[in-house]
């Protein structure tokens, strides 16, 4: 393979002064009226919204222990550990997690929430495994800017103007849309009274009795929460989670 | 289907509490011989999908939750005895002409035309390992079959029917199935008892004399001089099994093979499974051509769109072949009545 050799192209002398004299325009016009800005991290910080996906935050009082965040967790992060009451809560390992929040969204008690806490540091791969403990409350911030900076454009004249704030970083998160859930069989037929949602259900919502030539499997809309854990450990998906 | 917070399930009357399923199961089938491996009860079995248990039902027992299911899905229990040709709309030769397999590959042409269609989606296919033991395909693409075992006939017991509990859960459009006549059989059973299973849309049946344990069959073919590594193809053909090798054929009358015989096939009066969609065979067509008995509207669709796209080439069948041979496997009825008995 031979090297092509580019020419220069030749330019007149009246274009190049035009080019020049463009560019040394927009120098001057972005110097003092920028369109783009350099937030100067970690100087200064933006604001973040309030549900940002940052550190997660664990309330045990509001777990009703269904799992739902370990199963649903695609990072493999989250596993239950056995607490003295015999109950398994969650811890979560940093080093896995992927930060999509999955486990808050999906959070039947509300038990975890979202905070702004984004520069989390640690000393080895070992520390970064959450205990529940650690999960309940905020981790120690050593060095964090209190006040943000904000670029708000101008309405009248379409200008930037910086503003300056304070943030709390674990602050209340918005108020979610609920759709409280209630399960149902939507295949009877399918059922074989195996009894496996009775045995998983840790409200004691579904009984099953055997009632002359029948068995007879019920669900307690009073007592179920909506945890879909008997939705998924049925062998063959025969239940479902409605609305209300 | 409306969704119900109460629903019920019919029991199936048991002598008593006490009396476990699998023990019922294990003294009135697997004891008295009548068990065809058709692996039903291990589909629906619920603690055997939690619990990750096996076939063995002495280790059942101990995860059993005492549904009942297996009872109530288990062909051999409460048998009825099918036999003869069975009613059909259609006969025919067929050997397709995208696939290969063990004679005219038609049952591969049925189930992937079925998933053009859009009638299923995806299918249970029986392949192999190097060894012969069967493995169990779901296919969902015909590109799938590039792997060559997954055609073609292994003489050897396979697990297709518990692997159907996986796809009919996840399939949209419907399941194609395809098995020996007891397997046939205990996909119909399985359908009865539970909606679920009802998603198999196509039964593919495969005309039967009998099947053998793999732990039974290697052996003898090795004694006979077979390498199991060099083995390409099995065929039974005119009285005789041949072993079709990379470097040579062994070749030995069929008659031989009936010390290893399993004891649930000779129950088995059901040849040419009478209970399919459609079925499938050697018997009653030239060498290189299946034959192929349509049984209902759905299977004969599937036909002629084959047909309409030029698929398969066609030919004549003599049923006589096929009417002995059902002929010869109903005289196994006597060997029933006798096991009956001793079950009860
Ligand atoms: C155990 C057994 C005994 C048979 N006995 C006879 C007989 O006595 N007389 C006769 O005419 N025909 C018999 N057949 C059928 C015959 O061997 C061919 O399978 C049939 O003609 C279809 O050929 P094909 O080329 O159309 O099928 P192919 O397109 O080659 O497809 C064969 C299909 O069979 C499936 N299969 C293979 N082995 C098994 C297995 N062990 N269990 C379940 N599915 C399996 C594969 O998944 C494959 O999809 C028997 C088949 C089996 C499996
Ligand atoms: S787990 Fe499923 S199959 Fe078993 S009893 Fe409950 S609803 Fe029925
Ligand atoms: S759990 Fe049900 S299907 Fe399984 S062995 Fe027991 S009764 Fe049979
Ligand atoms: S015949 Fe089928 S369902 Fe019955 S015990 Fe044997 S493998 Fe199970």
């Amino acid at each position: 393979m031979g090297i092509k050799r580019l020419k220069m192209p030749e330019y007149k002398l009246g274009d190049k002064v035009r080019w020049h004299a463009a560019a040394l325009g927009t120098a001057f016009k972005e110097a003092f009226f920028p369109l783009t800005v350099t937030v100067q991290y970690p100087r200064e910080r933006r604001k973040f919204p309030d549900n940002f996906r940052g550190y997660i935050l664990f309330d045990i009082e509001k777990c009703i222990n269904c799992w739902q965040c370990a199963f649903v967790c695609p990072a493999n992060a989250i596993r239950m550990k056995e607490a003295p009451n015999k109950k398994y809560y969650p811890t979560i390992d940093y080093a896995k997690c992927i930060f999509c929040h999955f486990c808050v969204d999906s959070c039947v008690g509300g038990a975890l929430r979202a905070t702004k806490i984004h520069d989390v540091a640690y000393a080895d791969v070992d520390e970064m495994l959450a205990e529940t403990e650690q999960l309940m409350e905020p981790p120690e911030i050593l060095r964090e800017d209190k006040r943000y900076v904000e670029y708000v454009i101008e309405e009248d004249d379409v200008r930037l103007r910086r503003v300056k704030g304070q943030d709390y970083l674990v602050a209340e998160p918005p108020p979610r849309r609920e759709y409280p859930m209630v399960c149902v069989c939507e295949d009877p037929e399918s059922c074989t009274g195996c009894g496996t949602c009775a045995d998983v259900c840790e409200h004691y919502a579904i009984s099953i009795s055997i009632e002359g030539e029948y068995k007879v499997i019920r669900i307690d809309g009073e007592k179920c929460v909506g945890c879909g854990l008997c939705v998924k450990e049925c062998p063959l998906h025969v239940l479902k989670l409605v609305r209300r | 289907m409306a969704a119900v917070s109460e629903w019920r399930v019919k029991l199936v009357g048991r002598p008593s509490k006490d009396v476990s399923c699998p023990s019922i199961v294990k003294t009135r089938v697997i004891d008295t011989g009548l068990c065809c491996r058709c692996m039903a009860c291990m589909a629906a079995c619920p603690a055997a999908v939690r619990t990750g248990v096996g076939f063995e039902f002495e280790e059942r027992e101990h995860v059993c939750v005492d549904c009942e299911i297996c009872v109530r899905v288990c062909p051999r229990l409460d048998y009825k005895p099918l036999s003869g040709v069975g009613s059909y709309i259609e006969a025919v030769a067929g050997r397709s002409k995208r696939f290969e397999g063990q004679d005219g590959a038609m049952v591969t042409e049925i189930l992937i035309s079925a998933m053009e269609m859009g009638m299923i989606d995806r299918c249970i296919f029986v392949g192999r390992d190097e060894e012969w033991r069967t493995e169990v395909f779901h296919v969902r693409d015909v590109e799938q079959l590039e792997v060559p075992t997954l055609t073609g006939t292994k003489y050897t017991f396979a697990a297709a029917v518990p692997a159907l509990r996986e796809a009919v859960l996840n399939t949209k459009a419907g399941v194609g199935f395809v098995g020996t006549p007891c397997m046939v059989s205990a996909v119909r059973r399985l359908q009865k008892a539970l909606a679920v299973f009802r998603r198999v849309k196509l039964v593919v049946g495969l005309f039967c004399t009998e099947n053998f344990y793999w732990e039974d069959l290697i052996p003898f073919l090795e004694e006979k001089g077979v390498d199991i590594k060099k083995l390409v193809k099995t065929d039974i053909s005119k009285g005789k099994f041949i072993a079709t090798m990379t470097d040579g054929v062994v070749e030995f009358p069929v008659k031989e093979l009936s010390k290893i015989m399993p004891s649930g096939c000779r129950f088995c009066t059901d040849f040419s499974a009478v209970e399919s969609d459609v079925s499938v065979g050697s018997v009653g067509s030239k060498p290189g051509f299946s034959t192929v008995l349509v049984r209902n509207e759905n299977a004969k669709a599937v036909l002629d769109y084959i047909r309409e796209r030029g698929y398969a080439e066609f030919g004549e069948v003599s049923l006589e072949a096929v009417e002995r041979l059902c002929n010869l496997k109903k005289k196994r009825e006597a060997n029933i009545k006798e096991a009956m008995q001793k079950g009860d």
